[in-house]
């Protein structure tokens, strides 16, 4: 039951996809339409995956790299449908869904089943420290999504009156990721010290968490100081995006520290 | 000296040292850091003698990072009494911004539309006779830089105290012991257990007792879960399993004895037991056994290991079992099950230090929030148009231009 829920998730995302794309190469707005409303239904099968994994595992679903990468999907998920209802931005949608799908594709390829928490990640700090990486790292990459759209637009219309809403929209979306990045190594030197009597051990996740946070804190100055905006800060939060993936993944499977509890060795993908 | 104190404060300036700092802490997670030197000449062969020679090997304690990092703060100070000079010089001027004229050009339907946009943002109208209309909101937004660059600062100079400045302390201690610290503090260990479930956790009760007498009383300490009693916490961080034998002798007296290797038990120094090891487990095929050296938790079914010596020579290596027993002479030697221990880690910090370092948290983060979310607002609305001004102006802009358009296109619409 669990399974078919996910995959048919993962399924719908990718049609939605698919649909999103064509939609937009061929200006069909009903497709467009039609292919929202499969996204909407892949994000309420997660959504409903997530919550049903939770009851079960008796814990947030976030413990180790499958659920991590659901809930970085999910969260992709969440910001996409906030960003296309409240502020009824649509231009979005396609290469969000895509970061969604890509995420939950990662997901597919790591262990499923539903494991005890081990005593390290029990504490009151679990679901914010790890909540706030999901949604932080989600709004990078959507940012990243938002980049590539800029590219493209301005590629083919360097006039055209979204340029200026989607410059601003990659800042935002940066700027919501590098205050919850924040939150999320705040709160991480805060569990350290409860768990490993340090703040800070200089750990390979610690190091390019704070990589990661430097890299879009300086993206903040050249954009607010500098006026660096347009196509610069499209590139820049486009490029920033494998370091964020490398945060994520790379770290985890490359580089063995104290969060190696994140770390499922991917036997299918070797 | 003008220029090198305006480099100094310069967002260049820290914007290289914010590279400098990603370039080092890169190489500090590709490279493992604080192993010993034949680690590298094995890892590395062809780059371990630069690996070593520029410090690699301890990235984040050489003197150029602390140097950068110094330097960073240096930058933060200068970079923050600047802002907050501009920042503070950045007030509203209502009564000015009601006298300027408009900026942007609109038809008297979409100036409505943008009013109507400005009440939806919960901005304060302000409204001066024969002068135009102004808006405003998020005043105090204007600081949200400084602040964020004072938690900034502030969080590496208390992270910094709070990485350095306490003493740690590791020790191990069996149930029903105590250790004793230099100014008189006293851990007393009352019990330790295992968890032996799916995933493994390890519990102490501990208690607390402080020179001047105050007492935490029996608190379980495990991972995640200090004990904090004045400026100790007491940490779970590992944990051990002893040997231990009851010796009867003749009279019936017993004494009890944790085994360590090499550990001679005799009463005359001739005769008795050399004891080599305690193992958590065995296999056994063919009736050939075999001891297993190593387990995570418990010792499932504990097996030691020791030589009898006889007359001063050691005679044949024997195995038991808790609850075996083994006379030697006058003496009865049992095998009791064995003592599992922790390993506890004692934190001493200046008590400040730790309250300061959460405030910097809570500052840097209201800091990001009040520049992100709390943007100053002041727009001068005219019959014919409107005029942003202050601080910070893209979101707002964005917005009222939104609106306006609405009007334009609803307008051409209705053409």
């Amino acid at each position: 039951m669990l399974d078919i829920l996910f995959f048919s998730g993962l399924v719908l995302y990718f049609i939605a996809m698919v649909g999103m794309f064509v939609a937009v190469v061929f200006k069909k707005d009903k497709l467009n339409q039609i292919a929202w409303y499969l996204f909407l239904a892949a994000a309420a099968a997660e959504t409903l995956y997530m919550i049903i994994r939770g009851v079960k595992a008796g814990r947030l679903p976030m413990s180790n790299q499958f659920e991590f990468a659901a809930s970085f999907s999910w969260g992709i998920a969440v910001i996409l449908i906030f960003i296309h209802y409240r502020l009824h931005i649509e231009w979005v949608d396609s290469f969000g869904t895509a970061m969604a799908f890509l995420i939950l594709s990662y997901a597919a390829l790591q262990p499923r089943e539903i494991t005890e928490l081990m005593p390290a990640l029990r504490s009151a700090w679990f679901g914010f420290h790890i909540g706030s990486a999901a949604f932080s790292y989600a709004s990078f990459l959507l940012a990243g999504a938002a980049g590539i759209r800029y590219i493209l637009t301005y590629r083919k219309n360097p006039q055209d009156v979204r340029l200026e809403k989607m410059d601003y929209m990659i800042y935002r979306l940066i700027a919501v990721g590098l205050l919850l990045l924040t939150i999320t190594i705040l709160s991480g030197a805060i569990w350290a010290e409860e768990a490993w009597s340090s703040f800070w051990t200089w750990d390979p996740k610690e190091v390019w968490a704070l990589i990661t946070w430097i890299l879009y804190a300086i993206f903040l100055h050249l954009r607010l100081g500098r006026k660096k905006s347009g196509v610069f800060s499209a590139w820049y939060a486009i490029i920033a995006v494998p370091v964020v993936l490398f945060t994520f993944i790379g770290v985890n499977t490359l580089l063995p520290g104290l969060h190696s509890y994140g770390t499922v060795i991917l036997n299918m993908m070797m | 000296m003008k220029k090198a104190i305006s480099f100094l404060r310069s967002m260049t300036f820290g914007i290289i040292l914010l590279g400098i700092i990603v370039l080092l802490s890169v190489i500090g997670s590709l490279i493992p850091q604080s192993q010993s030197a034949m680690t590298y000449v094995t890892q590395y062969p062809k780059l371990y003698r630069i690996i070593l020679t520029a410090g690699f090997d301890h990235v984040f304690t050489t003197w150029y990072f602390l140097a950068v990092t110094a330097m960073l703060c240096i930058n933060l100070t200068l970079c923050s009494i600047v802002r907050f000079n501009a920042v503070k010089n950045h007030r509203f001027e209502i009564e000015k911004a009601a006298s300027i004229p408009a900026a942007v050009q609109l038809e008297p339907e979409a100036v409505k539309k943008v009013e109507a946009a400005l009440e939806k943002e919960h901005c304060r109208r302000h409204e001066f006779e024969g002068k135009g209309t102004v808006y405003t909101k998020n005043e105090f937004g204007r600081f949200g830089t400084f602040i964020t660059h004072l938690g900034i600062l502030l969080t590496v100079i208390f992270w910094a105290a709070a990485m350095y400045l306490p003493r740690i302390m590791d020790e191990t201690c069996y149930p029903g012991e105590s250790i004793r610290l230099e100014d008189g503090t006293e851990i007393y260990v009352d019990s330790f257990s295992i968890e032996t479930d799916a995933k493994l956790d390890y519990k102490s009760v501990v208690n607390v007792k402080l020179p001047d007498g105050r007492e935490s009383g029996l608190k379980e300490v495990s991972v995640n879960h200090p004990v904090s009693m004045g400026k100790y916490k007491v940490y779970q961080q590992t944990y051990g399993t002893i040997g231990k034998v009851t010796v009867t002798n003749a009279e019936g007296v017993q004494d009890e004895f944790y085994l360590e290797t090499n550990d001679f038990l005799s009463s005359d120094g001739k005769n008795g037991i050399l004891y080599d090891n305690l193992y958590p487990d065995f296999t056994e095929e063919n009736g050939q056994m075999q001891v297993i050296s190593s387990t995570s938790g418990s010792y499932k079914n504990p097996v030691y290991v020791y030589t009898v010596v006889e007359d001063g020579l050691q005679t044949d290596v024997m195995l038991a079992f808790p609850q075996d027993e083994q006379e030697i002479g006058d003496f009865t030697i049992r095998f009791d099950d064995p003592v599992e221990y922790p390993g506890l880690r004692i934190k001493k910090t200046p008590g400040f230090v730790n309250i300061c370092l959460l405030l910097s948290f809570l500052v840097m983060t209201a800091g990001l929030y009040i520049t992100f979310f709390v943007q100053p607002v002041q727009v001068t609305v005219m019959p014919d148009g409107y005029t942003v001004s202050g601080y910070r102006q893209e979101g707002i802009r964005i917005l009222l231009k939104e609106a306006a358009a609405e009007e334009t296109e609803k307008e051409k619409s209705d053409a």
